[in-house]
């Protein structure tokens, strides 16, 4: 990916509650944070970097009303027009029967969309290289990541300042190679 | 953190008068309603009695559920959720007043099995399930274990030392034994008070369907008193999240009551046995009913569906609010179509249908041993002919099957000559229900009193006690609950 930036700085801290108010500290100054890495979910972190709330329970309402849809539609048309059966004396149009399959095909459609949607949206489908910052991450390190690509060397410096400031345990760069 | 509910005279007021509402309505259904041994008035007063002393028991299972499971975010409303129950002693009352005007034959609830000659026609294990003194004895027991073990539990719940180490253990004991007492009583409960009122019909998830009706009533009103309370100034440190939390179990179960509801019908509508379609077929062959139960249905499912799914409207108290007394009444309607029909409707209904039904039974039998479809015929013949008015003869073959065969035998020696073999079976279907009274003001007003006594016993017990549980272990992690997600 060309227009991905290659280097990087990283903060790390080592408690959450410090962590959080670093976040705070450094919105307030007006720094883009890049990306936030964490060893389990922190509670008020999405509130803390101000991100907006999840837009993946829009996708599954669509993805199960898709499912609702599909499966009133597929066996209103088998049992009606293409092939008529009367079993059990009922009409041919026999709606409550349909409502089990309909329930069951809108959840697997809601959850397996949700499933999917999160994976691309995430990265996570198979044959992609992550790139791993640092990989206390998933042990006992808070992170944060900042771009630094095109930043000059004073404006680094200052950066790697405010975070030490911020309570940061660890402040250093990290360069990928183009293929990584 | 020790303020108590002030039980204001302002309060007392307006609840007084909503009682004297009651009464008013209650009296006016007696007198002005005479048919059926007063039909109207018993109904009203079953379906009310059964509906509040649900949601009260209920108060109690839910604080006892949560015990159980740990969960600290109820503590700052335990004290409204359990006070709920301050009103299943009146219940209690008002069931002995029941078993015992049924005993004395002063309504027609149970007439079906509470009169000799009818509970005859029941096949034999229902015959000793609805024998009267051991239904008696069963109703008697229930009511007894509410208050008495009811009133036992909520004391080791707002125990004043609930951070000893012992009392706490033993307020989880009493919750087991809560939960255990409960499953089992509610589930008989909702046969005794209801089911039973046509013994021929049954359900076997009819104890799970009453359980999330009133649950979902018990969440609508613990969710408008904690907000009534929040609105006089009490519980400041109850916020939107704990709303939240008793939204979504509202929603919860109302999901879950629709998941039965439907589970009940669509069975019954697919199986098409005639004992099951009985209850359907006489709903809907009132005007009414067929409307309240579909009305019913929109209330406790699509409004909830559409208005309390989005995180906002449960996080919104004047939405969550409002959700809450559209459920209350969904579930209202909900037990009154179960309960309003078969006592209202006797006249064109017992009389006719008991004798019509042997006959049925006896042709029926003798076409199956003889194969010989004339005898059909000419049972619904009789049948018909005899009975006009009964709105479901058509409906109780099976009924009449499992009733007595030797009665039978006989019946149809006497009217065999009779038969003419002209009529259909879908005759007595269609015959006008013209006793039955409906869903009206008189419904309301009772409803009314109800919901002003309810009150009435549940700020009475709020009162007795601080509102929140200072010594409660969990206090710290209620007050800091925090709803982040769904």
């Amino acid at each position: 990916m060309a227009t991905q930036s290659n280097n990087y700085l990283l903060g790390l801290w080592d408690h959450e509650e410090v962590f959080l108010h670093a976040i705070e500290h450094i919105r307030h100054d007006g720094i883009e944070i890049y990306e936030t890495l964490t060893p389990f979910p922190v509670h008020g972190l999405e509130t803390a970097l101000g991100y907006r709330d999840t837009r993946l329970h829009t996708a599954g309402f669509l993805f199960g009303a898709t499912g609702t849809t599909f499966a009133l539609s597929i066996m209103s048309w088998v049992m009606t027009t293409n092939y008529p059966l009367n079993f059990g004396g009922k009409p041919n149009w026999p709606l409550p029967s349909f409502i089990p399959i309909t329930f069951e095909m809108t959840v697997l459609f809601a959850a397996v969309g949700m499933v999917l949607t999160y994976c691309v949206r995430n990265k996570l489908f198979p044959g992609y290289i992550p790139r791993i910052f640092d990989k206390r991450t998933t042990d006992d390190r808070f992170a944060l990541v900042f771009d630094i690509e095109g930043k000059s060397e004073a404006d680094v410096e200052q950066l790697k300042a405010v975070l030490s400031g911020q309570g940061a345990v660890e402040v250093k760069k990290r360069i990928f190679s183009e293929n990584e | 953190m020790t303020e108590r509910f002030e039980f204001t005279d302002g309060i007392k007021k307006t609840l007084y008068i909503l009682m004297v509402v009651g009464l008013v309505g209650l009296l006016g259904s007696f007198i002005l309603y005479p048919e059926n041994q007063h039909s109207r008035f018993w109904t009203n007063l079953l379906i009310n009695s059964y509906f509040f002393t649900g949601i009260g028991i209920f108060g109690i299972f839910f604080v006892a559920a949560n015990t159980l499971g740990y969960s600290g975010w109820i503590s700052v409303v335990k004290r409204v959720v359990m006070s709920l129950s301050g009103f299943v002693v009146v219940g209690a009352v008002l069931t002995l007043v029941i078993v015992g005007a049924s005993y004395a034959h002063l309504h027609n609830l149970y007439d079906h099995w509470m009169i000799e000659d009818h509970r005859k026609l029941l096949d034999v294990t229902k015959q000793t399930f609805y024998n009267p003194t051991f239904w008696a004895a069963r109703m008697v027991l229930y009511v007894v274990l509410w208050v008495v073990l009811g009133n036992r539990v909520v004391k080791a719940f707002s125990a004043k030392n609930m951070n000893d180490k012992a009392v706490y253990k033993w307020s989880k004991l009493w919750a087991a034994l809560w939960i255990l007492v409960f499953a089992v009583t509610e589930s008989f409960a909702s046969w005794d008070y209801v089911m039973c009122i046509d013994p021929h019909w049954y359900s076997t998830l009819f104890g799970w369907y009453n359980f999330a009706s009133y649950g979902c009533a018990a969440f609508a009103f613990s969710i408008l008193l904690v907000l009534f309370l929040k609105s006089r100034g009490y519980l400041a440190q109850v916020n939107e999240n704990h709303i939240h939390d008793l939204g979504k179990f509202m929603f919860g179960f109302s999901i879950f009551w629709t998941y039965l509801w439907f589970s009940q019908f669509m069975l019954q509508w697919y199986g098409n046995m005639p004992e099951d379609t009985n209850y359907w077929v006489k709903r809907f062959n009132v005007p009414t009913l067929k409307f309240t139960i579909f009305l019913a249905l929109a209330l406790n499912f699509l409004f909830p569906l559409l208005v309390i799914l989005k995180r906002g409207n449960k996080r919104n108290y004047k939405i969550i609010g409002f959700a809450s007394v559209v459920i209350i009444f969904g579930h209202y309607l909900d037990f009154f179509n179960m309960v309003a029909l078969e006592p209202n409707a006797v006249e064109t209904h017992h009389a006719a249908k008991h004798e019509a039904s042997i006959q049925k039974a006896d042709y029926t039998l003798l076409a199956e041993n003889k194969g010989a479809k004339e005898a059909v015929a000419a049972a619904e013949a009789v049948a018909t002919t005899e009975a006009v008015a009964a709105t479901d003869a058509a409906k109780e073959e099976v009924h009449a099957t499992e009733a007595h065969v030797e009665h039978a035998a006989e019946a149809h020696g006497e009217h065999a000559t009779e038969a003419h073999g002209e009529h259909t079976e879908g005759h007595g279907e269609h015959a006008a229900v013209t006793s039955y009274v409906g869903l009206g003001i008189f419904e309301l007003m009772v409803l009314a009193g109800f919901v002003g006594a309810f009150l009435f016993m549940f700020f009475n017990t709020l009162s007795k006690e601080p509102l929140i549980n200072e010594s409660d272990p969990y206090l710290k992690e209620s007050l800091r609950h925090h709803v982040e997600y769904a």
